[in-house]
């Protein structure tokens, strides 16, 4: 993602001056100084002199972990890239100055060790001073990340793999992307939309028509039985009738007139579903009125149900119930024959702004 | 340009408000045990419808075709929308208030008439169609093209002119 890239680029930049223009540049100093006094008296006398490097590269790791929690945006893999970067330099600095150094040892044998601090600073690179000490900076497997304000220690390898895995998707993905993906997972959704649609009417039917006995001579246990499911099986029915057809409406592209007549025309089975669902959903919303009046049923009175008239009122819902239940199932079943078809989702991939010819013949639609 | 984040958000404010206006519009009739309790399901509602059309007509007011200056560009294209959203926003108002001016004082009663009835059945209709076109408008509200220079923009542009 270049916009990441040019953040890194630019952290790693600011972390570099971090580390040129903070506190770490005195600390440097000393170390370089305090390194190339021991090189230099290594040959002579070696052993005093040895503790006291040790212990200032010991005070100088702490301050380059000060620097990484000042910048936490910087890779900690990065600036290990960094440390090996210029760990050649330092390594032609070390020799120049070891040379040089040594030089000057041999003129002035006797002289004092400020005398030699004094005049050592000049003649090295200004950028040589910033670098890390050399024995300290080898990239290590693991770095330290900072999580819910602590650090914790990562292995570099999965730092960068999880960076990938979470950048990709978003470098990737635009407005249309997005946009196919709500319609494909509501495609699904549709989808086991129609399917339980078509089982549950089918339950449904059967379940009345078992209660209202052979030739309808139980209605009254039909309603005692039933009375509780009636309106909450006619608000699941619309539910998912709602449901179910505009995810045929989707299927068909309802909204451009001229493909969606030519489907009707060609007996296109999204077409077809879409024709057959829309009927069902009015058929079932015709009888909202019934259905209210059977979940009324133990506190009617007899203006409600007049005595006698339930073959009159009943008869026409289980009829009408049993039609839903034909359309719904034959719906689905047209479905199932073609389920991937979709004309809209068709339609959303042609939004391209490159390209122009694909979607022209989309331009005059009215949505 | 139209940022993928934003528009993500703003399809899942839609998409939730579409969800909700379909959640009442099914069970609704079942939490009607005391009338406050439909008489906040149906304001918040109605709110809903409203917040939905002012949030697609703010998309469109957005786009770059608007802000050339092709409006009729974008009410051709929707206008069926549009259209179809006013109507239901008026169905579900008057159905609301007759149902509840039917059923404020006692609200477990038989109220249904044929024509109540019949208001019903166009309210819940134009409901399903509303959800058809605005979920699709809210998708094609995706479209790159809606929000920079084009070709294709041009060519709608240079052809207006004439």
């Amino acid at each position: 993602m270049p916009t990441v890239k040019s953040k890194k680029k630019k952290s790693k930049k600011e972390a570099t001056d971090g580390e040129e223009g903070g506190g770490g540049v005195e600390g440097e100093v000393e170390e370089v100084t305090s390194r190339r006094r021991s090189d230099s008296r290594d040959p002579l006398t070696p052993e005093p002199l040895d503790p006291a490097p040790q212990k200032k590269k010991k005070k100088k790791r702490a301050p380059t972990i000060d620097l990484e929690a000042e910048h936490p945006d910087v890779p900690n893999g990065d600036m290990e890239l960094e440390w090996e970067e210029t760990a050649p330099v330092t390594r032609k600095t070390k020799r120049k100055k070891k040379a040089k150094a040594t030089e000057q040892y041999c003129n002035d044998l006797d002289a004092e060790d400020d005398d030699i601090i004094a005049d050592a600073p000049s003649p090295i690179p200004q950028h040589s001073l910033f670098s890390a000490p050399h024995g300290h900076s080898q990239p290590v497997g693991k770095v330290f990340v900072e999580r819910n304000r602590r650090f914790q220690a990562e292995r570099v390898e999965q730092l960068r793999h999880s960076e990938d895995d979470y950048m990709d998707p978003r470098q990737i993905w635009t407005t249309r992307d997005i946009a196919l993906r709500v319609h494909s997972s509501f495609r699904v959704l549709g989808l086991f939309s129609h399917g339980f649609l078509a089982g549950y009417a089918v339950w449904n039917i059967i379940v009345v028509y078992v209660l209202a006995g052979e030739q309808m001579t139980t209605l009254q246990n039909l309603l005692q039985q039933y009375h509780l499911l009636a309106y909450p099986a006619q608000s699941l029915l619309y539910l998912l009738l709602a449901v179910s057809t505009v995810s045929a409406f989707d299927r068909v592209n309802l909204a451009k007139a001229s493909m969606a007549l030519r489907g009707f025309l060609t007996l296109d089975p999204a077409a077809l579903a879409s024709f057959l669902y829309f009927i069902a959903l009015i058929l079932s919303l015709s009888q909202q009125m019934t259905s209210d009046r059977i979940n009324l049923y133990p506190t009617a009175n007899e203006t409600l149900w007049p005595p006698g008239s339930e073959q009159q009122i009943l008869r026409p819902w289980m009829v009408v119930n049993l039609v839903v239940a034909m359309l719904v199932g034959l719906a689905w079943a047209v479905v199932s024959t073609r389920p991937d078809i979709d004309y809209t989702e068709e339609f959303l991939m042609t939004m391209e702004v490159e390209g122009y010819p694909r979607g022209e013949d989309n331009l005059d639609i009215p949505a | 340009m139209l940022q993928t984040g934003n528009f993500s958000l703003v399809l899942l404010i839609q998409l939730t408000l579409l969800a909700y206006d379909l959640f009442v519009n099914s069970f609704s009739e079942l939490l009607r045990g005391a009338p406050v309790i439909q008489l906040v399901l149906f304001i918040m509602q109605d709110i809903a419808i409203l917040f939905n059309v002012i949030i697609i007509l703010l998309m469109l007011f957005n786009t770059y075709v608007f802000q050339v200056g092709l409006v009729s560009l974008l009410l051709e294209r929707f206008r069926g929308l549009l259209i179809l959203s006013a109507l239901y926003l008026t169905l579900s108002i008057c159905f609301h208030c007759w149902v509840l001016n039917l059923r404020w004082f006692q609200s477990n009663r038989f109220i249904w008439t044929d024509g109540l009835q019949a208001l019903f059945v166009f309210q819940r209709t134009a409901a399903v169609l509303y959800y058809y076109l605005y979920k699709r408008t809210a998708e094609y509200m995706g479209d790159p093209r809606l929000y920079e220079d084009s070709l294709w923009l041009r060519n709608i542009f240079a052809r207006t002119r004439q």
